[in-house]
């Protein structure tokens, strides 16, 4: 049964504990034993048989601290399972006798797992008062799940967070409310996992290891040298905590490195992974393994030096004397016995350049007859240049492989690393968000390194943006945008719900006409935000196709100004500089070789407007390096790194066939209608292949204008001097004959409206100067324009 | 209620709990002292101080034979007498250990003892 008895013997003595268990009880009895012990003392001296008395209470009172410490304070547990003997010490000293739901929760929520899951889960105590109905849970209830929930965490114990826990799981819909807090179940339980390994963090922080002793280092011999250019890694570890490996992968890793360190072969390694992956750790773990005596007696007494090797190189002046400091070094190692030299970023032994020094020869004889222990920690691909270059290499060492660590593992390294990061940033609290953040933007973000290296570093940086002592998403997104200059849009405001439903007003607020153009490109970023696309893809990918001027580059200037808050986040790229084949290279250059090339801009810049204008004059080399970036919303630059697009809308503009529009609908067809001819003529005539029309979520046809949208034009450019004039509070209105004369003089069939802002420059802007400048105007005036002006300013 | 739980854990938990702290800690000194590690390497050359095996001349040979030997006669006197501190740490630690876990059940009555040892009126 898990009800809950308040006259247990534990619930009795951990309420005692609560009282007794003070310094200022302690020192009450210490006191008190060290003046009996003096009194006794004197006594003693003075022959008094009273001395006896005052010896035997100064051992009484010795005792009782003893008890407080190890019996109410630290409260063991007995062996029945009873609901008592699983509760903390925290609960059980809070709950009253015969607790309801409500008084549980109540002082469940005061306990410090609580706090921790109110800290870094955002579990505040309103949010459990109003959501979780305890009047409709049993005690009873509440303890089963809370139990099962322990259980199945493999926890010590039932605390206040594992309580709350239980509660939000035993309400119904609870899914719904996590939801709302951007969190899920398994969260809530890794927070749980997570708050019990920092405490049992500081709990095994001073427990004492046995590591071996005087014995230890007497029978091996000294390193002096090697102590000048290297770290001991395993001194780091001796009597004290153990690093954590929470990848699976990686804990196979130590084991085989053991397995080969105590084997007969050769007791070499090379852990051959990407930066980030955490071959260090594998490492730091190997060193901290072998110092327990249960791990393999044969190792116990290895030490693991980490060579610094940049260190090195600088002290020396040339090749010839690296490799003699290196021949020293090897000979102590070989000489001292029990010495592993670890090579981090052994690269920098196989390849002659600036702060590098290929001693190969050196080296590779020493690895082929197995003299010394050497573990060498090396990316895949210089492991294969070194390779390459030196055949006898890969046979001379044993191969280990790092895997990268997944999304549950990185975040259970970066739990893992938390204590640290805060502590650098004078405490600050590190959220649950922060940790999904940083790796989700990681993953996008930071380049040459894998997980959970990525997610880490992203960390690190982002406790320097922590927000009234805590360090959220928002921090994370803040670390991007200072560290590496990419502007991170708040997905909030761009799925803005209200904005989204009304896309089509607010597009035709700077665009007239093209009604179809508009509706399909807001009916796919509504399906895009609701949920509904492949998070693997750009937001939206379209293909506008018409004549010059008729607002292809305004609808996508509107829809940056929409969606992304701004008409700047808008990356063109003219494809028409890209018509040789050659031209690829440049388009996907990498940011050191080129700023402007499209990986480099998205990069910086990744929540935008990317429109590659005149796509039909663009290389078929370039469209096709383009069909990757449409499909999966990733291009590769010629570093080869991945660049996401997967947060940007793609618009490609092409006057292709505006001929054809032109010709089609003057001959009456729908549309719709010219659309699939147009499309079915352009691949007709290749200008485009299907599959590159195929990727395009819209093919959206822009139509002519007619003489009313010009005339709407027409009106917000007119709106648009007013704008300018508005800080000297002058107005213009220009007549209804006027404007017409000004379509008529500024429309172009071929241009579209392009010539129309020119002419109202050169007529409506040209007459306002003259008016202002002749003194003829005051603020706060209005002006009225009529044709005649019009004809007197053309004329000029 | 206080002291009949402080009675109940000296004579049943407490005394265990006792007994499994000492024998942790005289396992720390054992290991400190790492007394198996020293007898196995008790002849061993003093932190490796020796010259190397280079060249076959029977004078390099006799040098590196009687340079080890030196080295290995340091090794086994330093080892020797931390063996002999070693084992008489672990001995007076043992024996305290010993001395107090008897003792255990009688500490509590220690003012009791105290009373009667003051009406017996026996001083020193």
């Amino acid at each position: 049964m898990n009800s809950y008895n308040y006259h247990t013997s534990r619930a009795r003595r951990a309420r005692l504990g609560k009282v007794l268990g003070h310094k200022a009880v302690y020192a009450f009895f210490y006191i008190f034993a060290l003046l009996f012990l003096a009194a006794g003392t004197y006594l003693l001296i003075q022959k008094s048989p009273l001395a006896w008395l005052c010896f035997g209470l100064a051992i009484f009172f010795v005792l009782p601290p003893y008890w407080i410490r190890h019996d109410l304070v630290e409260l063991p547990k007995n062996k029945t399972d009873s609901l008592e003997n699983r509760l903390s010490r925290e609960l059980l000293v809070r709950l009253p006798k015969n607790p309801d739901t409500k008084a549980i929760l109540t002082e469940s929520l005061e306990c410090q797992s609580a706090i921790f899951l109110e800290n870094r889960y955002g579990i505040v105590a309103p949010l459990i008062d109003i959501l979780v109905p305890a009047s409709e849970i049993k005690p009873e209830d509440l303890f089963t799940k809370a139990s099962e929930i322990a259980t199945s965490l493999n926890l010590p114990e039932v605390d206040g967070g594992t309580v709350i826990v239980a509660s939000i799981e035993l309400t119904p819909n609870y899914e719904k409310i996590l939801k709302s807090l951007k969190l899920d179940l398994p969260a809530l339980y890794g927070g749980i996992s997570w708050y019990y390994y920092l405490v049992n963090l500081t709990k095994n922080y001073r427990k004492y290891k046995n590591t071996g002793g005087i014995a230890r280092d007497l029978s091996f011999g000294y390193a002096n040298l090697l102590s000048r250019f290297a770290e001991n890694i395993s001194q780091k570890y001796v009597g004290n905590y153990s690093p954590s490996l929470n990848i699976a992968s990686h804990k196979d890793n130590v084991k085989q490195m053991i397995d080969i360190f105590s084997g007969k072969g050769r007791q070499n390694v090379a852990l051959i992974g990407a930066n980030g992956s955490g071959r260090s750790n594998i490492v730091e773990n190997f060193a901290s393994e072998i110092l327990n005596s249960k791990t393999s007696e044969k190792l116990r007494f290895r030490q693991i030096f980490r060579l610094d090797a940049a260190a090195l190189v600088a002290s020396a002046s040339g090749r010839g004397q690296i490799e003699g400091l290196m021949n020293e070094i090897f000979n102590e190692v070989y000489a001292a016995k029990n010495i592993i030299l670890w090579l981090d970023n052994a690269e920098i032994f196989f390849e002659d350049q600036t702060g590098a020094i290929d001693i190969s020869n050196l080296l590779i004889p020493i690895l082929e007859n197995g003299a010394i222990r050497i573990i060498l920690t090396i990316d895949e691909q210089h492991f294969l240049e070194a390779s390459s270059k030196n055949p006898r290499f890969t046979n001379s060492i044993n191969r280990i492989m790092v895997q990268a660590a997944n999304h549950d593992e990185t975040i259970a390294v970066l739990q893992d690393q938390s204590p640290y990061f805060e502590y650098k940033s004078q405490h600050a609290i590190i959220t649950y968000w922060a940790l999904e953040e940083a790796y989700r933007l990681g993953s996008k973000y930071i380049k040459d390194l894998v997980m959970p290296g990525q997610a880490l570093t992203l960390l690190e940086m982002a406790v320097n943006y922590a927000e009234e002592g805590f360090v959220t998403d928002k921090s994370v997104q803040q670390a991007v945008e200072k560290n590496f200059g990419i502007k991170m849009q708040s997905t909030q405001s761009a799925t803005d719900k209200k904005k989204l439903l009304d896309l089509e007003s607010e597009l035709h607020k700077r665009l007239i006409g093209q009604d179809s153009a508009v509706k399909a490109v807001s009916d796919s970023l509504r399906r895009s935000a609701a949920g509904v696309r492949n998070q693997n893809r750009p937001i939206g990918t379209f293909i506008f196709l018409g004549p010059t001027g008729v607002g292809k580059t305004e609808l996508a200037k509107a829809l940056s100004e929409t969606y992304f808050n701004g008409e700047q986040n808008v990356i063109r790229i003219d494809l028409n500089e890209y018509v040789k084949e050659e031209d690829v290279s440049r388009l996907i250059a990498d940011a050191s070789e080129y700023d402007m090339s499209l990986t480099a801009q998205i990069s910086k810049q990744p929540f935008a407007v990317v429109l590659l204008d005149e796509i039909e004059k663009a290389h078929p080399k370039v469209l096709t390096a383009l069909l990757q970036l449409l499909d999966e919303g990733i291009l590769r630059d010629t570093k080869n790194h991945e660049v996401s697009f997967r947060d940007a809308i793609i618009i490609a503009t092409s006057n292709a066939g505006a001929n054809q529009i032109r010709d089609y609908l003057s001959s009456g067809k729908k549309l719709d209608e010219v659309k699939d001819i147009l499309v079915e003529q352009l691949i007709h005539d290749g200008e485009f292949k299907p599959e590159f029309l195929n990727r395009f979520d819209e093919i959206c046809v822009f139509e002519p204008l007619e003489k009313d949208d010009l005339m709407k034009i027409i009106d917000l450019i007119i709106a648009s001097v007013n704008d300018n004039l508005s800080s000297q509070k002058i107005t213009i209105n220009v007549d209804n004959d006027a404007k017409a004369l000004l379509v008529e003089k500024g429309y172009d069939p071929k241009l579209g409206a392009r010539p129309m802002r020119r002419i109202v420059q050169k007529t409506v802007e040209n007459i306002i100067a003259k008016r202002v400048l002749a003194g003829d105007v005051s603020s706060g005036a209005e002006i009225q324009i009529s044709k005649q002006d019009i004809i007197d300013q053309l004329e000029k | 209620m206080a002291l009949i739980y402080f009675f109940s854990w000296w004579y049943t938990r407490g005394w265990g709990f006792f007994l499994k702290q000492m024998s942790e800690k005289l396992q720390h000194i054992l290991d400190a002292f790492s007394i198996p590690n020293l007898l196995k390497t008790l002849f061993h050359p003093f932190r490796q101080i020796s010259a190397n095996e280079r060249g076959r001349t029977i004078d390099a040979k006799i040098y590196v034979f009687f340079d080890k030997l030196v080295s290995r006669l340091v090794g086994f006197f330093a080892r020797f007498f931390l063996i002999i501190a070693g084992i008489i740490c672990i001995v007076i630690a043992a024996v305290f250990f010993l001395v107090l876990c008897i003792l255990w059940p009688f500490l509590p009555l220690a003012p009791i003892a105290g009373i009667i040892l003051t009406i017996s009126g026996f001083t020193l």
